[in-house]
């Protein structure tokens, strides 16, 4: 039976319920394989077991590269490249590039940072999701287990979901 | 896990169900175009034509056609880029500061704020493009390419090429933190959507979500950092906006007290604006259980403090001149105040100062109508603000012998109404068809803010 | 085979081996070329450079212009003397009408394109005035005649001549009389052609009349001195003068010569500390009124009592007897006599008026006082305004009578700029031969048989003698333009003599001014090219027998003058801008705004503040009313102005306007009030008491001024004054130096310059700056002009100025003193120091570009298209300016003009016609840009000239010199009232003037300051800061007392 295609789906539609849910079943040792809820539930990553994100590295990173680009350009342009008596003023110097490197650097990192979150993520215009359970995003939260990444059978898996609280239980494939 | 005081009244009433939540906030982008707003739609789509005409003759005959002359170089057109620049703020604001500070009720309006601060921001950027002698070749002129002219480079000491720094990041900013908080409401729709083009379309603006736990928790992550930035970036924009006036020479002008009294004017005319808007579309959408006279009095709040600092702003301005013992200073601020454009300086007095403070009974602010009044009369101050500061600064400054008057033409009016008509159009095509209130977040708080009700 | 060598030769030279061509053999080009080989080696290349640059701009204005020029030649054989891009100039004369001026034209490329003041001339002295700066656009005028008119139809000169010959025959051989008609001719050539004329046709006679005559001074010297002529004055030698209504720095008799003079004694310096003292008694505010120390508001109707009582008071000091009349209280008249008696020998009294009367008794007052052979010499005669006033009345009673069958018009317009024009109008119908030779098809042309169009000055062989001895040549700077004639030539021809009128001259000059010795075509050539030629000084300075009884002159003033005269005079004056009228259709006069009032575009009524308070009428920013006027049978709506120092009941107009056929520019612009001038003792009056009705309507009217404040609010940081006495006890009195509070200095203050962020640029060689003596300008906007034409700056039309877009890059701002207190800042003291004092004190302030080194507009433009050059300029790159006007908004002295429109090849601003027809795009300097629409522009410190003279040095490997470079204001200005030059040479005449030192000293923070130690000096705006390039001294006024 080869993973990704056989799932057992649980659906919840309470937020705690779910997170009790979550703990027991995997108490009871079965791996599940992803939660969807139709809003964020709180320490449903805690509870799942999920690493914390290193997406704000990423933002951090970003800023950093759009200060050294801002100064870099405007040092470059007025000092170096053609410089050019404005005011009676220094050819270059820090305060008046304060402003842009401000600006740059807030831009770089916030589209640093949401790019790299859109492709960690794998969400891109056209893309189409596997729906599990059509109500995920209306007020159900959809548990959902690949059978082929359990020892366990179906029927005992069933169980320990239909024990954990779950509305109901059903079976997807996808080919 | 919700952690809502039981002395706080509940956000959401009538005790909504987050399937309701599902439901009233679709049902807007799936029924049929209501009459209202047809006609809502074909008003603002007459007053954007109109405003077409007046900018197609403004660059075909010149800047001319406006009532500019070599005293006052700018009136209007700077006059309403700031004006549409502080309106934009209260969108960022509420979603990003209030977020950080972790205000639920803002969750009910952010989406509809951040929308207006996104069309705002486009209204504004038309005036600095528009006051351009030759927009054809400004409008790529004033970044920092490689050019044909020698690689002949922009001038970073310029407040004004800040502000083309500021604003566009500003605005890009802010459509990013817009668009990710729609992404799942648009897969909620995207879900529900019976017919091939709404499936397609909102299929593809959903940019495949499924609310997957792993992606909420990314997803979180990078609206509260999102909200980081945006945070500080809100309160340069306008400092840098007030830059272009602080850092000049001219008398009125050159004032170290702006960037802090230009951003409270900015939240002030911003939290105005997002009423006006909000009490509309509450009325029009039947949304009175998301956006209740709590959420409602909560903002007149926040209007009558930053109303009062701009108001001890007004007064620190004239004490400092008085204080600085500077001739031309003195006279600008009395020139204000009792020189020909005395009505304009009164009205703003009136309509910033003085209006607000109606807040302070409860009354008044937990009235709509009240609220709504007031909200418009604001905004008409906030302009005033904005042309006291820059045409009776500009029309009498240093020598007496160039002193001027300012007389609005037709196209001064026409290319401000087209912003309007242009601001009016967009904020109805968002209501139709985006989801106006951010189900999500909405949801997220239905359990503990309903149970009060149960 | 033999073989044979064919040798091909160049020429006999090289076959002669003659040494001119071996010289040259190995040249490609035999005749001079400026080469690079010709000159020093280095840096060549951007000497190149320029001249390429300045072939593409000759080519491409040569393209420009195809219709004027017929034939266009490519420089396939280099013209002699013309080199592309390189001006040539040449000496010539100015005279329209009775006005004078030598002058130098500046051409480019065979095109006349500037005229500027010839430095040789004795009697324009090297200035020139706004007038003559815009005969250039008179060239170029659209309106000119392409060629002679039979009947209104264009016909061939041949046809013309013939017609006209035979008509003439017919007329002389029946009898009948012939009259020319002209104005003032100051040309003996002129005369003798006309003598010539005069000899074939014996019946012909040469009538002369002035549109604004002096006719009553010709008469007054010929009962006092047996000399019908108008003297000589030297202001410069005055040190008291008193005018009562001559306006001599402005429009009377010779207004360029007088401000030289004048200006002279108003300098102040180490080396002088003394000025003239000036008096003026006046009921319009004239511009020499408004330069005056005391004036005092004098109705027209009273001037002759005035006069009288002056006359009696001087004759007090003097012991010779008074003469009958002359009780009246006025101010100041009692120390003017004392000032001029204390000065006798130096001091100077003239009067307007042109009434033979009170002529009379101001010479006899300059008698009283010695001034004949010291400040006015009558045997050095003029030869300006020998109009006689009963002239046209004459020539009109022969018309009706037939007396008269033929009439030349000879470039006059009396139809238009004389009382009985519509007289002569209808009387010219019974003349069987009337012949114009206007440039255009005017009032009186339009009227004649036949219209033979004299030659545009600057087209034409002349020569002038303005003052007795004093000659002047005037050559054209340019073919023809048009199938045009001069007029000398005409006559000639038509007295069957068909001599080219250039050998007519030259034979003349032969015969009669040759003072023999050298030969005579070196002599012709050096008077060609110097312009003027001063004949062997004869019989000059004694005093001249003073004749004539005053007591009949007094019993005259008495008839026509009363002490307490009641109801309205209406005066008629002239603006320095339009004068007579004859060149109101040049679109840069009517811009220019006049000097006092600043208005444009317009003629008004000015009016006296109490008489407005009477009225009950107000006007603010130059919204006024219309006010209809009734003279006698007369009557028209004119706009009101509020003119303070206009003398209470008094109202003034300006001629000049209503013209009907002057062109598209002038037709229908203000009100023609030639109709409205009277005589009094059979002279022209130009001012009438008595029945003057006005009615205020209440119709609204925008009268377009360019500066609406009319005073400078008591703000010592603009403009800076003081008064003589001060003076001499402290050179730096009325100096105002403002300090800014710091932590570091102990006394707390220091100057606002040395405060800066920054270290600053110095300029290594060259530091252009400019000086401007508040003292010595006078305002009469010569410089307007003058740089109107230098840096084509566009004309923007009544419309435009407005909405306050006027276009000059240069101004001169008119303050006037305020009823209030100018320390008093309050704000009903603000409200008082709005408004002019009732007569008010004057201080003109001209104002550019300062050329900040700290320039406030460079640091603000988002796309650095305004920087700062390594020699002090703040320069426009106008293809980089995106036209955010962020720079003009923060200049603090608003001299920064934008494009609001485009102004050239754009039917809208027909009016700009310098720009908006290939004619008159002929008159542009290919040396500037014509600005686009949306961009900025300003004073540029006529940036092409500095590198037009910073190459001739180069050329010769010395520093530019003042003379090198020359801006175009500094070279136009009259009085020298603007000093441009290179602050860094010690040598230079500003350095000099304002003892300049170069502070080195590293702890400065900016090391472009120089120490200006001349005590006058200031910078306006000082305090902000802006460290301008442009320095103005103090206005001290000869006064006892402030107040």
């Amino acid at each position: 039976m080869d993973s990704n295609k056989h799932f057992l789906v649980g659906i919840y539609n309470d937020e705690d319920l779910l997170m009790g849910g979550v703990k027991k079943i995997r108490d009871a040792g079965v791996k599940i394989h992803e939660v969807y809820t139709p809003y964020p539930v709180h320490g449903l990553e805690h509870a799942l077991g999920y690493k914390r994100t290193r997406l704000p590295i990423a933002a951090f990173l970003f800023g950093l590269l759009g200060t050294s680009l801002a100064l870099t350009m405007q040092f470059w342009m007025m000092g170096v490249d053609w410089p050019m008596i404005i005011g009676g003023k220094d050819f270059a110097a820090l305060p008046p590039f304060i402003p842009v490197t401000f600006e740059l650097t807030v831009l770089l990192s916030a589209l640093g940072m949401v790019g790299t979150f859109f492709v960690v993520s794998d969400l891109k215009p056209y893309k189409q999701p596997r729906i599990f359970d059509i109500r995920s995003t209306d007020d159900r939260h959809v548990l959902t287990v690949d059978l082929a990444k359990n020892k366990l059978s179906k029927e005992e898996i069933r169980k320990i979901i239909q024990s954990a609280d779950a509305e109901e239980v059903n079976e997807k494939d996808f080919e | 896990m919700q952690a809502t005081s039981t002395i706080r009244e509940p956000l959401i009433t009538n005790g909504k169900t987050v399937h309701d939540v599902t439901n009233d906030i679709c049902r807007q982008v799936e029924g049929k175009p209501t009459k209202l707003w047809l006609a809502a739609m074909a008003l603002s789509l007459g007053v954007l034509t109109l405003g077409v005409y007046c900018i197609g003759m403004l660059l075909w005959e010149g800047i001319g056609v406006w009532g500019l002359n070599k005293t006052v170089g700018w009136a209007w057109d700077i006059t309403n880029f700031v004006w549409w620049v502080g309106i934009g703020h209260a969108g960022t604001l509420i979603s990003a500061i209030l977020l950080l500070f972790r205000q639920k009720w803002r969750m009910s309006i952010n989406r509809a704020a951040e929308a207006m601060t996104i069309f705002a921001v486009i209204c504004a950027a038309v005036f600095p493009g528009l006051h351009m002698g030759r927009l054809w070749v400004g409008f790529y002129w004033a970044l920092p390419l490689p050019n044909t002219f020698g690689s002949l480079w922009v001038n970073f000491n310029s407040p004004l090429l800040w502000d083309v720094f500021a604003i566009s990041t500003y605005f890009t900013v802010s459509l990013v933190f817009w668009y990710i908080g729609l992404i799942p409401d648009f897969a909620s729709i995207r879900d529900r959507a019976t017919n091939k083009i709404s499936k397609k379309v909102y299929g593809a603006l959903s940019f495949g979500w499924d609310g997957a736990a792993k992606t909420w928790m990314r997803y979180e992550t990078v609206a509260l950092i999102l909200a980081g930035l945006a945070t500080p970036l809100v309160l340069s924009v306008h400092t840098i906006v007030s830059f272009d006036f602080a850092t000049s020479v001219i008398p009125g002008w050159h004032t170290t007290i702006f960037p802090p009294y230009f951003v409270a004017g900015a939240i002030f005319s911003g939290f105005a604006m997002v009423l006006t808007l909000m009490l509309v579309t509450r009325a029009v959408f039947k949304l009175e259980d998301y956006i209740t006279v709590y959420h409602i009095e909560l903002m007149n709040i926040i209007i009558i403090v930053t109303g009062s600092i701009v108001g001890i702003a007004y007064i620190t301005e004239l004490f400092m001149a008085w204080y600085s013992g500077v001739e031309a200073e003195q006279y600008a601020f009395i020139n204000r105040a009792t020189g020909p454009y005395w009505w304009a300086y009164w009205t703003m007095m009136t309509c910033n100062v003085i209006s607000p403070q109606l807040f302070w009974i409860k009354k008044i602010r937990t009235n709509i109508v009240a609220t709504f009044i007031i909200s418009i009369i604001v905004n008409i101050g906030m302009w005033f603000e904005r042309f006291v500061i820059i045409v009776t600064s500009l029309h009498r400054d240093y020598l007496p012998s160039s002193w001027a008057m300012f007389y609005p033409t037709f196209y001064d009016v026409g290319v401000y109404l087209f912003t309007f008509g242009f601001f009016f159009t967009a904020f109805f095509l968002f209501a139709k068809f985006f989801p106006v209130i951010n189900m999500a977040e909405i949801k997220s708080i239905i359990k503990s803010s309903s149970e009060k009700v149960k | 085979m033999k073989e044979n060598k064919k040798i091909y030769w160049k020429g006999l030279e090289q076959l002669s081996k003659d040494p001119e061509f071996v010289k040259y053999a190995n040249k490609e080009f035999a005749e001079y070329l400026p080469l690079p080989n010709e000159m020093p080696e280095e840096g060549s290349s951007r000497r190149d450079f320029l001249k390429m640059m300045g072939f593409g701009i000759a080519a491409a204005s040569l393209a420009a212009c195809e219709a004027p020029i017929r034939k266009a030649i490519p420089y396939v054989n280099k013209p002699v003397d013309v080199d592309p891009g390189i001006p040539n100039y040449y000496a010539s004369t100015y005279v329209q009408g009775g006005d004078y001026c030598s002058i130098l034209v500046k051409t480019r490329e065979g095109r006349p394109i500037k005229v500027e003041g010839n430095t040789l001339s004795k009697v324009s002295g090297g200035g020139v005035n706004a007038q003559v700066e815009a005969s250039i656009l008179s060239l170029y005028d659209n309106e000119r005649l392409r060629g002679p008119l039979a009947a209104g139809e264009s016909t061939s000169w041949e046809n013309l001549d013939y017609e006209i010959t035979s008509k003439l025959r017919t007329i002389s051989v029946n009898g009948g009389g012939i009259r020319i008609l002209s104005n003032t001719i100051l040309s003996p050539g002129t005369e003798a052609a006309i003598e010539d004329f005069k000899a074939k046709y014996p019946t012909a006679e040469h009538l002369t009349y002035d549109p604004y005559s002096s006719a009553g001074m010709l008469k007054a010297n010929e009962t006092n001195f047996g000399k019908r002529a108008l003297p000589s004055f030297d202001f410069s030698k005055a040190k008291s003068i008193v005018s009562f209504g001559a306006d001599f720095l402005g429009t009377w008799i010779n207004p360029i010569a007088f401000t030289k003079q004048y200006s002279k004694n108003r300098k102040l310096g180490d080396d002088k500390k003394t000025m003239s003292r000036h008096f003026q008694f006046e009921a319009n505010l004239s511009l020499t009124g408004a330069n005056a120390d005391y004036r005092t508001p004098l109705k027209p109707s009273q001037e002759g009592v005035a006069v009288v009582a002056l006359y009696n008071l001087i004759a007090g000091k003097s012991g010779a007897s008074k003469i009958s009349g002359g009780s009246i209280e006025l101010a100041h008249l009692s120390e003017a006599a004392d000032s001029l008696w204390s000065n006798r020998g130096a001091s100077l009294v003239v009067s307007g008026s042109n009434d033979p009367a009170v002529q009379e008794v101001i010479n006899g007052i300059n008698q009283l006082l010695g001034n004949y052979g010291r400040t006015i010499d009558l045997a050095k005669h003029t030869n300006f305004r020998k109009g006689d006033d009963s002239s046209i009345d004459q020539l009109i009673a022969d018309l009706a009578l037939g007396r008269v069958a033929g009439v030349i018009f000879y470039n006059t317009n009396p139809v238009y700029n004389h009382p009985s024009g519509a007289k002569l109008a209808e009387a010219l119908g019974k003349a069987s031969l009337s012949i114009s030779t206007s440039d255009r098809n005017d009032e009186t042309a339009s009227l004649c048989g036949y219209v033979a169009p004299d030659h545009h000055y600057l087209e034409s062989w002349n020569d002038y003698e303005p003052v007795k001895g004093s000659y002047s040549l005037s050559q054209p700077a340019i073919r023809p333009i048009f199938d045009t004639r001069q007029t000398q030539e005409s006559l000639l021809n038509w007295s069957g003599n068909n001599v080219e009128y250039f050998d007519y001259l030259k034979d003349r000059w032969e015969n009669n001014m040759y003072p023999g010795g050298l030969d005579f075509q070196k002599f012709w050539d050096t008077c060609l090219h110097d312009g003027i030629w001063n004949a062997p000084d004869q019989d000059s300075g004694e005093a001249p027998a003073f004749g004539g009884n005053l007591g009949n002159a007094a019993a005259a003033i008495a008839k026509n003058y009363k002490a307490e005269s009641e109801g309205i005079d209406l005066v008629l004056y002239q603006k320095a801008g339009i004068g007579d009228g004859s060149q109101a259709n040049n679109p840069w006069l009517q811009e220019m705004p006049d000097p006092i009032t600043k208005a444009t575009w317009d003629n008004y009524l000015t009016v006296s503040q109490s008489f407005a308070n009477d009225q009950g009428f107000t006007s603010f920013e130059g919204k006024t009313n219309k006010a209809k006027v009734t003279v006698g049978d007369h009557s028209f709506e004119i706009p009101l102005v509020i003119q303070p120092g206009q003398a209470p009941g008094t109202v003034g107009i300006a001629l000049g306007y209503g013209r009907t056929k002057a062109g598209k520019v002038a037709n229908a612009l203000g009100v023609d009030v030639y109709p409205l001038v009277k005589k009094v003792n059979d002279t022209a009056a130009y001012f009438v008491s008595g029945d003057v009705k006005i009615e205020i309507l209440s119709e609204k009217y925008q009268v377009a001024q360019t500066q609406t404040h009319q005073t400078y609010m008591g703000r010592t940081f603009v403009v800076q004054e003081s008064i003589l006495p001060e003076y001499q006890k402290n050179p730096s009195a009325g100096r105002v130096k403002p300090k800014i509070a710091t932590w570091q200095d102990e006394s707390h203050k220091v100057a606002p310059g040395s405060l800066s962020l920054w270290k600053g640029h110095r300029y290594e060689n060259h530091h252009w700056g400019m000086v401007v003596d508040l003292n010595s300008c006078t305002g009469c906007s010569a410089c307007h002009i003058a740089c109107q034409a230098e840096n084509n700056i566009p004309v923007v039309g009544r419309a435009e100025v407005i909405n306050r877009r006027d276009m000059h890059w240069i101004r001169i701002d008119r303050y006037y003193s305020s009823v209030g207190d100018p320390k008093d800042k309050s704000i009903s003291g603000l409200k008082k120091l709005e408004q002019a004092a009732d007569n008010p004190e004057v201080t003109f302030q001209p104002m550019m570009c300062q050329h900040c080194n700290n320039a406030p507009c460079e640091t603000v433009c988002p796309v650095a298209a305004t920087t700062h050059s390594t020699e002090g300029l703040n320069q426009m790159a106008y293809n980089r300016c995106i036209g955010t006007r962020y720079c003009a908004n923060n200049c603090p002295y608003k001299v920064r003009r934008f494009n609001w429109f485009k102004y050239h090849d754009n039917d809208q601003f027909g009016e700009n016609s310098s720009m908006n027809s290939d004619l008159g795009k002929m008159v542009l300097n290919p040396d500037v840009t014509v600005r686009s629409r949306g961009v900025m522009e300003k004073c540029s410190f006529c940036v092409q000239r500095l590198q037009q003279g910073k190459l001739v040095a180069k050329k010769e490997n010395r520093r530019p010199t003042d003379e090198d470079v020359q801006v175009a204001c500094a070279k136009a200005c009259p009085a020298d009232a603007l000093v441009f030059g290179d602050m860094n040479d010690p040598e230079s005449k500003i350095s000099k003037m304002l003892k300049i030192q170069d502070l080195d000293d590293p702890k400065d923070a900016s090391k472009v300051d120089k120490r200006i130690l001349e005590p006058r000096a200031y910078h306006v705006l000082e305090e902000v800061g802006v460290k301008p390039n442009v320095v103005y001294l103090t206005k001290i006024r000869n006064k006892e007392t402030n107040a």
